[in-house]
């Protein structure tokens, strides 16, 4: 599998994007279910180009973090712009069109529909034609052509071509995680939110998990924010790190001081490693 | 597996295959109404009905996957809109079928609304207590004044124009007035001249012409649906059925799509309402069956084994539903059955052809849960697999569209 031809190259911050201009700022965020606070005033930014990741234990708040960025929870405090807009008053389907796509910690595809379908459907917030313009066939099927051959590239560039037109239940879990990148790229984000895109995966899958983000991030001029638990990946393509740990922010800053930072190996020691 | 014949979607080998179903679908709609006499084309105008409704709910259930039990009252909608329109105030029968599209939008969309925040067997009984109210409502006495309350509707009564009077007056003979009128009722539909029906006094022509209004209904509700389908919202109806979180974050509007499917679902289900007020000539719940939950329960059974979310899914339910209902249609009489089967249908008082569609019913979610049209699609590949078309960088090979069990990257290393 071929994504670009840059990588591997090491990521300098100066190259794609605007350097230091804030593309996603998570302010003063509380969440709570019942008595658990899930997230408990959180607060980071995702600056222009960069991968931003999240680490912390399980059950800090990482995938609620996303929840609501992604507006599937709503907040009861804090705040959360998106190149300055808030985003707290944007339903969630509006959230695609405003160039956020996401991947699903433990899948959400749609398992009766073709790979090639699902990534169709990633493309929805791209499209126009709707229910009037359908049932008269008013530029629908040539809508349909442009988003199949746009669905039928990323499914090739992942590496995913010679099952397109196979639906999406019954294949392997780690075929299926790149099919959500797939999907999430399909619509054409400035800003991707991968929720352990590599958990289930092998050592060397791993590694090449490491390039495709790397390269998608260059290819689709992006900025990622990158949930993970394999550290060595994280703290490898981060250009900054933030870790959390029950709902809070403990440290943030370049992997090297994250990695360094007492109350980080001390949250990590308390759990797993 | 292997399959006998490989060949390309949209290539020449596609093409003939369609001409001839299409050719064959074609003929057999001409050929109906010049062979058959009126009892057999009643019973094909059934079927048609049978068909555009389970089309219209299979949008809701098939592909959105939101059930309703109730899509009985849309039809109703539809019977007495035209009933009202145009026994109260004489509009021509062809007007009535864009009013009734109308209102029964209007009222979908109002019922998708809850619909949208309730699910599964909430919502199978919101839409249940629709279809149970809807006879009760049409019969209602403080009603009666436009809806006839109990004794319904006489659709038209040509001599007077006016339905409450027309007691004592000529039948009226076609039903409606459309075209030219002649002694007040129509005789003949002519269409620029051309008179393809004949007298429509006679009881084989006007089956003949209320045929062609039910075909060009269906065809219209097919085009509709199929339009749907094959295309964005499509996509997002079955992403909504899937998985509703993922198709909101991928920019589906849950509660509008809801709201238009619904619409559309209601409003399509309208038509062969109208078809059905027109043929039977009068509009009452006890007169029109299908406008009570029991019609509603036919519908969701006929597009069940059919196959649900599939476009042909609720065409060959309609088919085979009044197929078996007109075959057995004798059967209460002992004589009548054939002689092999007269043991396990004799007992029957009634005709057992519902009985034998429920039992097809079960026999068919243990061996084809996705109905008829889902075994169709399960097993014609070993006959003849069709390679889909290329899309952008997935050229169009026989080793992508079989190979299937191999990835390409074969870095996954999990079996399949
Ligand atoms: N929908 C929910 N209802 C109740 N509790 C939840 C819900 N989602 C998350 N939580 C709780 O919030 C906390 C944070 O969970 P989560 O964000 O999934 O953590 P992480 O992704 O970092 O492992 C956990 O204690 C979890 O049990
Ligand atoms: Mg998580």
């Amino acid at each position: 599998m071929t994504l670009g031809t840059d990588y591997g190259m090491p990521h300098s911050s100066t190259e794609g994007g605007q350097l230091g201009v804030s593309l996603l700022e998570v302010d003063n965020v509380t969440v709570r279910f019942g008595g658990i606070v899930a997230l408990d005033g959180m607060s980071f930014n995702v600056e222009e180009g960069h991968i931003c990741g999240l680490i912390g234990p399980n059950g800090a708040g990482k995938t609620t973090m996303f929840n609501v960025v992604s507006r599937i929870y709503q907040p009861t405090t804090g705040s959360v712009r998106y190149r300055g807009q808030e985003l707290l008053n944007v339903p969630a389907h509006g959230i695609a069109s405003l160039g956020i796509a996401r991947t699903f910690q433990n899948l959400a595809l749609f398992p009766t529909m073709t790979l090639l379908d699902n990534v169709m459907v990633g493309a929805h917030s791209q499209g126009k034609v709707g229910f009037s313009r359908a049932v008269f066939r008013l530029g629908a099927a040539k809508e349909n052509k442009a988003t199949r051959d746009f669905a039928g590239d990323l499914l090739a560039q992942l590496g995913l071509g010679a099952l397109a037109f196979r639906p999406a239940m019954g294949l392997p879990f780690g075929t299926l995680k790149r099919l959500e990148i797939a999907r999430a790229l399909a619509a054409r984000p400035q800003l991707l939110l991968m929720d352990e895109p590599a958990s289930g995966l092998t050592h060397g899958e791993v590694d090449e998990l490491s390039h495709t983000i790397q390269s998608i991030r260059d290819q689709f001029n992006l900025s990622v924010l990158l949930v993970e638990h394999h550290m060595s990946m994280v703290m490898g393509i981060s250009d900054r790190v933030v870790a959390m740990e029950f709902g809070r922010k403990i440290a943030d800053g370049t992997p090297l001081e994250v990695q360094q930072n007492e109350a980080v190996i001390a949250a990590y020691l308390g759990t797993s490693a | 597996m292997k399959s006998l014949f490989t060949i390309r979607e949209g290539g020449a080998a596609n093409w003939t295959l369609r001409v001839i179903t299409m050719v064959a679908i074609v003929g057999l709609m001409l050929y109906i109404p010049t062979k058959w006499e009126a009892g057999t084309l009643n019973t094909a105008i059934e079927g048609l009905t049978y068909m555009s409704a389970a089309m219209a709910l299979n949008l809701v259930l098939g592909y959105t996957g939101q059930i309703s039990i109730g899509h009985s009252a849309f039809l109703g909608i539809g019977a007495y809109t035209t009933g009202i329109m145009v026994s109260r105030w004489g509009f021509s029968p062809w007007v009535t079928f864009p009013v009734a599209f109308g209102i029964a939008f209007v009222i979908g969309v109002l019922i998708s609304f809850p619909a949208a925040r309730i699910k599964g067997v909430y919502l199978a009984l919101v839409t249940l207590a629709l279809g149970l109210v809807f006879p009760q409502l049409a019969t209602w006495k403080k009603l009666a004044w436009i809806t006839g309350g109990g004794s319904g509707l006489p659709i038209a009564c040509p001599a007077t124009g006016v339905s409450r009077s027309c007691e004592g007056t000529e039948v009226p003979t076609t039903g409606f007035n459309i075209g030219p009128k002649s002694k007040g009722q129509m005789q003949t539909f002519e269409i620029f001249g051309w008179n393809p029906f004949g007298d429509l006094r006679r009881p084989d022509n006007k089956a003949a012409f209320y045929y062609w209004i039910a075909l060009v209904v269906a065809i219209i509700v097919y085009l509709a649906c199929r339009g749907v389908v094959k295309s964005r919202v499509g996509r997002s109806l079955i992403a909504i059925r899937d998985n509703e979180t993922a198709a909101a974050v991928m920019g589906v509007n849950l509660v509008r799509t809801k709201a238009f499917v619904f619409g559309l679902s209601a409003g399509l289900c309208a038509l062969p309402g109208c078809v059905t007020a027109i043929k039977t000539g009068g509009v009452s719940p006890e007169g029109i069956i299908n406008m009570t939950v029991r019609g509603a329960i036919t519908f969701l059974i006929v597009m069940v084994i059919g196959g649900a979310g599939s476009l042909a899914g609720p065409v060959i339910g309609g088919a085979l539903y009044v197929f078996v209902v007109d075959k057995t249609g004798t059967w209460a009489d002992d004589d009548k059955i054939p002689g092999v089967l007269r043991p396990f249908f004799a007992w029957s008082e009634i005709p057992p052809g519902d009985g034998i569609f429920a039992v097809l019913l079960i026999l068919l979610m243990f061996v084809a849960p996705r109905g008829i049209a889902g075994l169709w699609k399960q097993y014609i590949h070993r006959i003849v697999r069709v390679i889909p078309r290329p899309a952008g960088a997935i050229g169009a090979t026989p080793a992508m569209a079989t190979a299937t069990a191999t990835p390409t990257s074969n870095h996954e290393g999990e079996p399949q």
